[in-house]
């Protein structure tokens, strides 16, 4: 097998035997489960697109280890133009689901392993590449979804990991064995983290000797023994238990994140990347990072679809000619493709790492994903703006089919002849899940915080901004001489 | 008619495109019905190769082709063009 088809992709999260809780009990069926299975029907549309003429181009890519084609997001970036499409398949992805679809975030793992591991064998005259490409094979082979898990809970803020109280704040090795090592700690806010098949883990932060045991790289199957998720909540997302559909805004697909437990786990040494080399864990960091700020391309896809939404919003209840709506929309669209500028440039000015993997432009990476910090925030301002008030004040799909009330709503919640006061209460419902309703966990806060909180963009623009030459620039000009 | 021509039908990504290039590509087919056979680009007795763009960027990767017959299309207006083409040829 080399690309699953999204029934395959399904079928094989079945027979994994996943530790899953949700509302203080263990979820039995994972896949099926009501407030979950949106999320897998985002994933799959990455297999299920993989496989579609139209769009195949950007959705697969030849192997540089087997020369088979294979879906992208399991592909190491060989070029630019691999880099570029990375980011379109972000947008596609974004505007087909309306949402996260958690895949990115394993792809960018497994592109900053494959420079991080052959650096430090070029240095340490280890055979970390070597067990990566094996692993990397395995994962292409059998079109896994990955979960690139790096935030750790860090406890005090103010310590480093050897000096927290609790030292499983950070994920750290517990054991060596002849065989492999046993690790505790916990990942956070991992995304798509039950939809995956394997857990690749890496270090939160840049450390020192001190934190040598907190450096540390691998992969997990996801249901190895000792992981336990326990879900996260979003807004609004009992809604999918009501059955229905219009409440739920976005009828086909989600999100979720979870908190991942490891309680001693074994980690075989084939399975290990890094290990106490502490030197490369800031390498590591930046350049997942820089990858998955890229990612945030998705959010332009779904920021086509929230424009699509508030321009059919302004169009069913009449006012799609009055010019401030219309500037609106254009001012919507402007903060949109600024943000689509940022990850096509990072692409573009892309270089080769030694290890012959593509990396993206650091720096225009952590601009791009700083701007996506706040221009959804923006889009959904104007967005409800545009939407009216009753995208919150609407009553429900179940009080739209009573007989007892249904005659009221339909009369007094149409607003044009020729449009259906359900069309009108569907495309409302879609606006409230984007901007604050489950959608708006991944298009708003997880914009904000996901891939690094906007803090940690400053700093890196601080870091790789060349002032020394903006400075002698200016210098020059004005005829200072040094 | 001549001979019917197999046309190896292949997409950009389709990651921002200004129209649906799948009802355009249902379109030429209609239109040419008995002309034309789509098939994988990669198909034996491909005698032409027609790449359909979202956009004019024009970013799918046809370097597998090199060689071959290609038109390509990048908005709805070439379409007739391509029609035209091949309503001529056949």
């Amino acid at each position: 097998m080399t690309m699953m088809s999204a029934e395959q992709y399904e079928k094989s999260l079945r027979r994994l035997n996943l530790v899953v809780y949700m509302f203080g009990k263990r979820v039995e069926n994972v896949v099926d489960d009501p407030i979950i299975r949106p999320s897998m029907n985002a994933v799959a549309k990455t297999y299920e697109l993989a496989h579609r003429p139209e769009h195949e181009d950007i959705m697969t890519a030849t192997s540089h280890i087997t020369g088979t084609i294979i879906n992208r997001f399991t592909h190491i970036h060989q070029s630019i133009e691999d880099l570029v499409k990375k980011s379109k398949m972000g947008r596609l992805l974004g505007r087909e689901t309306g949402c996260c679809f958690q895949r990115c975030v394993g792809m960018d793992a497994l592109n900053a392993l494959s420079i991080v591991t052959f650096d430090i064998d070029a240095k340490h005259g280890t055979e970390y590449y070597k067990r990566f490409v094996k692993y990397l094979a395995y994962v292409q082979e059998n079109d896994f979804t990955v979960d690139g898990a790096m935030t750790d809970p860090k406890g005090d803020r103010s310590l480093p990991p050897h000096k927290q109280p609790d030292p499983d704040q950070f994920m750290h090795v517990v054991e060596e064995k002849k065989d492999g090592i046993v690790v505790r700690g916990a990942k956070a806010h991992q995304t798509g983290a039950v939809n995956s098949h394997e857990i690749i883990i890496m270090p939160t932060l840049a450390m020192r000797e001190e934190d040598k045991d907190y450096a540390i790289s691998f992969a997990l199957p996801s249901d190895a023994e000792g992981i336990t998720y326990i879900m996260g909540r979003q807004s609004c997302d009992t809604r999918k238990l009501e059955g229905g559909m219009m409440d739920q805004g976005n009828l086909l697909f989600g999100g979720h994140e979870a908190l991942v437990v490891f309680d001693d786990v074994f980690v075989p040494w084939d399975r290990v990347f890094m290990f106490k080399e502490y030197e490369f864990s800031r390498q590591l960091v930046e350049q997942f990072a820089a990858y998955h700020r890229q990612s945030y391309a998705c959010k332009v896809g779904v920021g086509d679809v929230l424009i699509g939404a508030a321009q059919t919003a302004a169009e069913y209840n009449g006012v799609e000619r009055a010019s401030h709506i219309k500037d609106k929309i254009v001012e919507m669209n402007h903060l949109n493709e600024t943000l689509y500028c940022g990850c096509i440039a990072c692409a573009s000015e892309g270089h080769k790492e030694p290890s012959g993997t593509y990396c993206v432009n650091i720096l225009l990476a952590n601009v791009h994903k700083h701007n996506v910090t706040r221009f959804p925030y923006e889009i959904s301002r104007l967005a409800q703006d545009i939407a009216g008030g009753l995208m919150v004040t609407l009553p429900s799909e179940k009080d739209l089919q009573a007989p007892e009330t249904a005659t009221w709503l339909k009369k007094y919640f149409e607003a044009h002849h020729d449009i259906p006061t359900e069309h009108r209460m569907h495309i409302l419902r879609l606006i409230e899940n984007l901007t604050l309703g489950t959608a708006a966990t991944n298009y708003l806060t997880e914009s904000m915080h996901g891939a690094g909180s906007p803090q940690a963009q400053r700093i890196m623009i601080s870091r790789r901004i060349n002032m020394h030459e903006k400075q002698r620039a200016a210098k020059k000009l004005c005829g200072i001489e040094e | 008619m001549g001979e019917m021509v197999k046309v190896g039908l292949k997409y950009c990504g389709g990651c921002n495109p200004e129209y649906d290039r799948v009802a355009l590509v249902r379109h030429i087919e209609e239109s040419l019905q008995g002309r034309v056979a789509f098939v994988t680009p990669e198909s034996e007795g491909v005698g032409l190769i027609l790449a359909v763009e979202g956009c004019s960027t024009t970013c799918a990767d046809l370097s597998a082709f090199q060689g071959m017959d290609i038109r390509v299309i990048t908005n709805i207006d070439g379409a007739e063009g391509f029609i035209k083409e091949i309503r001529k040829r056949v």
